[in-house]
């Protein structure tokens, strides 16, 4: 009985859940009152409820925080470590001359959107596979070219995600669990492949990137013997501002920086190396699908734990966003569709021209950056539309979907707070909050390019979905 | 020019938070000096060599900080004291704003909450057991203000919170005061000594009023739910309420209100009070004077009773007392103003239990009592919609909420159904309770006021006088003005009633023929 | 949630302690980029640092990057089991990925040339970069405690100074010991001067080594004069154990690489407020004794 006098010889400290005059009525009285921001648990959909049920019995449960301690103990331990380039077909398992990697879950060429099918047919040009794009389209179609999703290789792409055999590739090895992650690299400006465009201009950049931009950073990494400590990196880019997603403007000046040494060893000419450092300086995006392949290498090292409920994978095609989950080994992916990006335009460009939501780069929310980290980069809370304030909001919601804190990787202006970890299916089903992604904005149209940047949110059917597969396996 | 110190015994800052701390000392306004260091010996000689020593200095070890302070009087060395403090928490918990943050999850509000220690729960009834299941495994006190959950839910919670020690009020739990504060459905109320537990809301709220006008006060207020006493649930919330009122220092005596329990539960609930050290009085509405007795309770018929009873066990002179007697020449008045055609009563309540009341009183002296909360199945009402002879409606029930705010904050229902009984010429009176007080309508006569002027003028044209009584349950400190409700009443000409259990005896007695 | 957090590097002994499972403690106390762990079976405090800071004596550093998420609170207990370092019931620490470190002081050199060049060049470094309030005198002061604090100081500094120089290690001592715990700081500025003295004494070779023992005589009176977590410092110090970026400074002093000298210089002079400066100067004020007592020594 002592709770019972403990709240007699106190005054009430109330968390009001529902009736919101309650807490108004509360308030009146000087009393302290929470009210939370309720809604009824998946939707109301009582097979969702019943899953939810399901997983609080505490044999179940403790299955369930068991596996996903597991889980987050090896995003967070994962040491991802940039130690080389190459060529898709020299080091990205499964690769064949026909093979074209995509972002998302699998989609076939006839279901692809406007930018998705611009960088498919840009690609089999830059490959010599097809003499121009309506050929190339030809070829698509015809069944000959073999489309999988980037995340089944090991790869992350960004946008369109489009990746093909002679491509430069970023190799990051997780030196604490083995495994290595690729992606391509960074386009820079906007009318580029990855965004849908595919005119001559893309195509000589990307001959340029093979020929000249790869080859000089693969060398460059030969003589660097310890390789680049990424996560090192990424924590300290998000001290200087960044989020990592949308903003680069540090981590690309502090990759450049660890580069540099070696790019001048190399035995290229000075006009090669300036051309670097020039493509390099022509935007800040250079480190941005780097920091994709370090949050690739670290959740993949936390995939396939039973009975996790942890978010080790969102990606989206174009047309549907898929996610992954840790218990649900292997390439079971769980689709909604692909949803709108809200954010500013470039000039000359309506809302009506945006593609849907595209690319691998919510791998970075999925680790904890991103969206997650709005709070480290005030800079860009234009984004958002919003305030500083709003930017911080959004990374403290966060946690009420994630696991746990990185102590890792870590947020200033919130205290030190470190990232949240480990999105868990079942938090995100039972309340109804989505994870929050930033990301780049491509016109509809194959072949135009980037548009606008903004946020965005996840279909929640795929969380559904995954939650009853998991309450199917999980016993 | 004054000294003070106080020391943090074992507190260790690093010595760059160190710094900033005593800069930040030092620009407070009330202070001439300040200084932050470790109490080592060595530091306590540089205060004795610069006139800061004071006997807590003296005392000081090498591991404790000691703050010292030099400023022009007592208060402003206190002030500075308080700022500093403010400083070193601020330091420490350093966590972002609370109130700004949004929570979704009663586990995330009460993890990051530990001082939060009751939840108010009003979804659904559907989503209700899985939010209260959550309230206690986060250690949370629970009111639970949604219905519509199923009973084995409701025995799964209380049978959870009894073992954890935790209050479950609920399901279909509107009304409690804990710790002075009113939660859903309550009035303000004076602090006293006076512990309730109700599983019948309104009814408990009557009480509380009426201890109120007597002069006393409540001490706590606890809500079981209407179904605790049921046969199902066993009392739980009940037994525990007794308990817990038992063992608290500021209750001196208990009221204990429902409708008739199952009476399995009954003797347990009796066989509770028989060994309880405290006075306890006992208000089953309807309910049964000897077993009660027996039991060593004090029985109350009524409402009013109820609390009368309660005040004079807490020591009130009944002498000093008013009791509000009722009002006999009115009686008489209005008995002769009613046409012989007009022989029934029609009560139209927003209460549960001021229904149960007002309808008990009439079956005293009535065979042809029906209403929809009837527990005789022959009295049930046959048709919601139509009355039949003495009819008392309870449109807090489900059947007249579907889908609407209960009838305390939505009146449109029961104004319609008053516009129907006035027509019906062979009612007398019609009777209604409003409520005041936390959560209810902010002016609920005034809602119905132009319907009631309306409806008298009418019959009045048609040769007949309407008889209305109204009841304004609630108190002067409510946030609604208690006075004006009261006033508006008498302005339309209805006859005000100071208490429950006096406007169903009015009801009752204004259409009783030929005595 | 409790998860696996790896140890980057450590102690010997302290890793040893772990391994060999004889280690129980609780922790003492708590800042946002270490915490203290004070041992059951020894008494003596351990510090868990994150990634950011340096080894020590006594030191484990970890993968993380700053202890605030942890929560770690005092009292939380501490076991080992199995080779893993639990605190409380929040977090796990593993040693086995852990890279061992060891305080090792470098030799006194024969020849002393390069040295007091290096010593010139520091003290020039310390003028410009050094923070005041402790030893470095502040130009200004508005607050009579720091200012009395700066005077005793200074005066307390000259005098033990002078005995030593003289050779009078005895009546050395009481200036010494008088040092300890002057100073506002949790490590009060005597404490950090006395830190780099102590140093300097258990340089092998240097003229004083023969007389080290004079700074287990200064501890036997420090117990009570000072906190736990200084007097920690000053223990190890008294045995030659100090932190790895005062024995990279040392390193550097004996060679001729400018830039060697004002990086490793650079790392002390960032430790605490003005610590790193005090600890600096303590380093200096016993090299230049050394040199002059070895002057007259040959």
């Amino acid at each position: 009985m002592s709770r019972i006098s403990d709240l007699f010889k106190s005054r009430p400290h109330v968390i009001n859940v529902g009736i919101e005059s309650f807490k108004d009525d509360l308030l009146q009285q000087g009393s302290e009152v929470i009210h939370l921001e309720w809604t009824p648990p998946g939707r109301g959909n009582p097979a969702l409820i019943a899953a939810l049920d399901k997983f609080e019995n505490p044999a179940i449960l403790e299955k369930i925080e068991a596996a996903n301690k597991l889980a987050v103990e090896r995003i967070i331990n994962s040491h991802p470590v940039l130690v080389g380039y190459d060529q898709a077909i020299n080091c990205v398992p499964g690769m064949t001359k026909t093979t074209i990697l995509h972002a998302g879950p699998p989609i076939t060429w006839d279901k692809m959107n406007g930018p998705m099918r611009g960088a498919i047919t840009g690609a089999i040009v830059f490959e010599g596979l097809a003499k121009d794009v309506e050929e190339a389209a030809k070829l698509a179609a015809s069944g000959e070219i073999t489309f999988s999703p980037c995340h089944e290789h090991n790869c992350v792409g960004s946008m369109a995600g489009v990746t093909s055999a002679s491509m430069f590739m970023h190799i990051v090895e997780n030196k604490t669990y083995g495994n290595i992650a690729y992606t391509n690299l960074s386009e820079q400006l906007a009318k580029i492949l990855r965004m849908g465009a595919n005119d001559q201009s893309v195509i000589d950049r990307l001959i340029w990137m093979r020929d000249v931009f790869g080859p000089i950073l693969r060398d460059a990494m030969k003589l660097n013997p310890n390789g680049i400590d990424l996560r090192l990196m990424l924590a300290q880019a998000l001290h200087m501002g960044d989020e990592c997603h949308n903003r680069n403007v540090a981590g690309t000046t502090l990759l450049i920086q660890a580069l540099t040494p070696y790019i001048l060893q190399t035995d290229y000419t000075i006009e090669q190396k300036k051309e670097v450092f020039d493509f390099v300086a022509s935007s800040d995006y250079f480190s941005g699908p780097t920091w994709m392949a370090m949050a690739k290498c670290a959740l993949d090292a936390a995939h396939g734990i039973e009975n996790s409920t942890v978010v080790t994978t969102m990606a989206r095609n174009g047309v549907e966003f898929g996610i992954r989950v840790s218990g649900l080994p292997g390439n079971t992916w769980f689709t909604g569709p692909a949803q709108k990006v809200i954010g500013p335009m470039f000039a000359g460009y309506k809302p009506e021209d945006s593609g849907l939501d595209i690319g691998d780069s919510a791998i970075t929310e999925t680790y904890g950056f991103g969206g997650f980290a709005m709070a480290t980069a005030p800079a860009i809370v234009a984004l958002v539309g919003g305030t500083v304030e709003d930017a911080i909001g959004y990374s403290t919601k966060m946690k009420e979907i994630t696991t746990t804190e990185n102590p890792n990787v870590t947020i200033p202006l919130l205290d030190f707070m470190g990232l949240p970890t480990g999105i868990d299916v079942r938090k995100v089903v039972q309340t109804g909050i989505m994870p929050v992604i930033n990301t780049a904005i491509a016109h509809k149209d194959a072949g135009i390019g980037m548009i606008g940047a903004g946020i965005t949110y996840p279909p929640v059917e795929a969380f559904e979905k995954a939650l009853q597969a998991l309450s199917e396996n999980i016993n | 020019m004054l000294v003070q110190a106080l020391i943090k015994p074992n507190t260790y800052f690093d010595s760059v938070s160190l710094m900033s701390l005593s800069t930040k000392a030092n620009q407070i306004e009330e202070v001439e000096q300040a200084i932050i260091a470790m109490g080592t010996e060595m530091n306590k000689e540089v205060m004795k060599n610069v006139g800061l020593m004071t006997p807590e200095v003296e005392a000081a070890g090498a591991s404790d900080l000691m703050i010292v302070v030099k400023a022009e009087t007592d208060e402003l060395c206190e002030t500075a004291f308080e700022k500093i403090n403010d400083l070193f928490t601020k330091k420490n918990s350093g966590k972002k704003g609370k109130n700004d943050i949004k929570y979704s999850t009663i586990s995330s509000a009460a993890g990051s909450n530990p001082e939060a220690n009751l939840a108010i729960i009003a979804v659904n009834g559907a989503y209700a057991a899985r939010e209260a299941k959550k309230a206690l495994e986060n250690d949370l006190h629970v009111m639970m203000f949604s219905d519509n959950v199923g009973i084995e839910d409701e025995i799964e919670l209380k049978k959870l919170a009894h073992e954890k020690g935790l209050l479950m009020m609920g399901p279909d739990c509107g009304t409690a005061i804990i710790g002075n504060t009113a939660l859903c459905f309550a009035n303000a109320v004076r602090k006293g000594n006076i512990g309730i537990v109700g599983a019948s809301g309104t009814g408990s709220q009557e009480v509380s009023v009426r201890v109120h006008e007597f002069g006393y006060g409540i001490s706590q207020l606890i809500g079981t739910g209407g179904r605790d006493l049921k046969e199902e649930v066993g009392g739980i919330m009940m037994l525990d309420g007794i308990q817990a009122l038992e063992d608290d220092e500021e209750t001196k005596v208990i009221v204990v209100i429902s409708k008739p329990p199952a009476p399995s539960v009954e003797e347990k609930v009796l066989a509770k009070i028989k060994t309880c050290k405290k006075p306890v009085v006992v208000w089953f509405v309807g309910g049964n004077e000897e077993k009660i007795t027996e039991a060593g309770a004090h029985f109350a018929k009524m409402s009013k009773e109820a609390a009368l009873k309660a005040v004079l066990l807490a020591g009130a002179d009944e002498s000093k007392l008013n009791k509000r007697a009722l009002n006999i020449p009115l009686i008489e008045e209005v008995r002769t103003k009613l046409t012989p055609e007009q022989k029934y009563v029609r009560g139209l309540f927003s209460g549960g239990t001021l229904c149960d009341e007002a309808m008990h009183a009439a079956m005293d002296k009535f065979d042809n009592v029906y209403s929809n909360i009837q527990r005789n199945p022959e009295y049930r009402l046959k048709d919601r919609y139509t009355s039949q002879e003495h009819t008392f409606i309870d449109f807090g029930d489900d059947e007249y909420t579907q889908g609407k705010p209960h009838p305390m904050i939505d009146p449109s229902t029961r104004l319609e159904r008053f516009i129907q009984e006035a027509k019906d010429p062979s009612v007398g009176v019609i009777v209604m309770d409003f409520v005041i007080g936390y959560g209810a309508h902010e002016d609920p006569v005034g809602a119905f006021l132009p319907a009631i002027i309306e409806a008298k003028q009418q019959a009045e044209q048609e040769g007949r006088h309407l008889e209305v009584i109204g009841y304004v349950l609630g108190t002067e400190l409510d946030p609604q003005d208690y006075e004006e409700q009261i006033n508006k009443l008498l302005a339309a000409d209805v006859t005000h009633a100071s208490s429950m259990q006096n406007a169903g005896l009015l009801a009752r007695e204004f259409v009783v023929k030929g005595e | 949630m409790l998860f696996v957090i790896n140890a980057i590097s450590g102690d010997t002994d302290f890793i040893k302690g772990i391994k060999n499972s004889i280690f129980t403690g609780f922790v003492h106390s708590t800042f946002n980029r270490t915490f203290n762990i004070e041992c059951f079976e020894n008494g003596d405090l351990y510090t868990i640092a994150c990634s950011k800071l340096d080894n020590g004596p006594n030191t484990l550093i970890i993968d993380v990057d700053n202890m605030k998420p942890m929560d770690i609170e005092v009292n939380d207990r501490v076991r080992v089991e199995k080779n893993l370092l639990y605190i409380g019931d929040k977090h796990t620490i593993s040693i086995d990925k852990a890279a061992k470190w060891e305080s090792t002081l470098p030799t006194y050199p024969s020849n002393v040339e390069i040295l007091k060049l290096n010593l010139m060049k520091m003290k020039e470094y310390i003028n410009i970069h050094g923070v005041g309030g402790g030893i470095k005198k502040n130009v200004i002061t508005q607050n009579l405690f720091d200012a009395e604090v700066s005077n005793m100081l200074e005066k307390r500094t000259l005098l033990l100074l002078n005995e030593l120089l003289n050779d009078r290690i005895s009546s050395a001592l009481p200036h010494a010991v008088s040092l300890v715990g002057l100073g506002p700081g949790l490590t009060p500025s005597g404490d950090d001067f006395l830190t780099g003295l102590f140093t300097i004494f258990n340089m092998k070779n240097s003229p004083f080594y023969p007389y080290r023992s004079f700074c287990e005589d200064v501890l036997k009176k420090a117990k009570t004069l000072t906190n736990d977590i200084s007097y920690m410092t000053l223990k190890k110090a008294a045995i030659g154990k100090v932190r790895e970026s005062i024995i990279s400074l040392l390193n550097s002093l004996l060679v001729e690489d400018d830039e060697d000298l004002f990086l490793s210089l650079n790392k002390l002079l960032n430790i605490g407020s003005s610590s790193g400066t005090d600890i600096a100067l303590g380093i200096i004020f016993g090299m230049e004794a050394n040199i002059r007592a070895g002057g007259k020594v040959c």
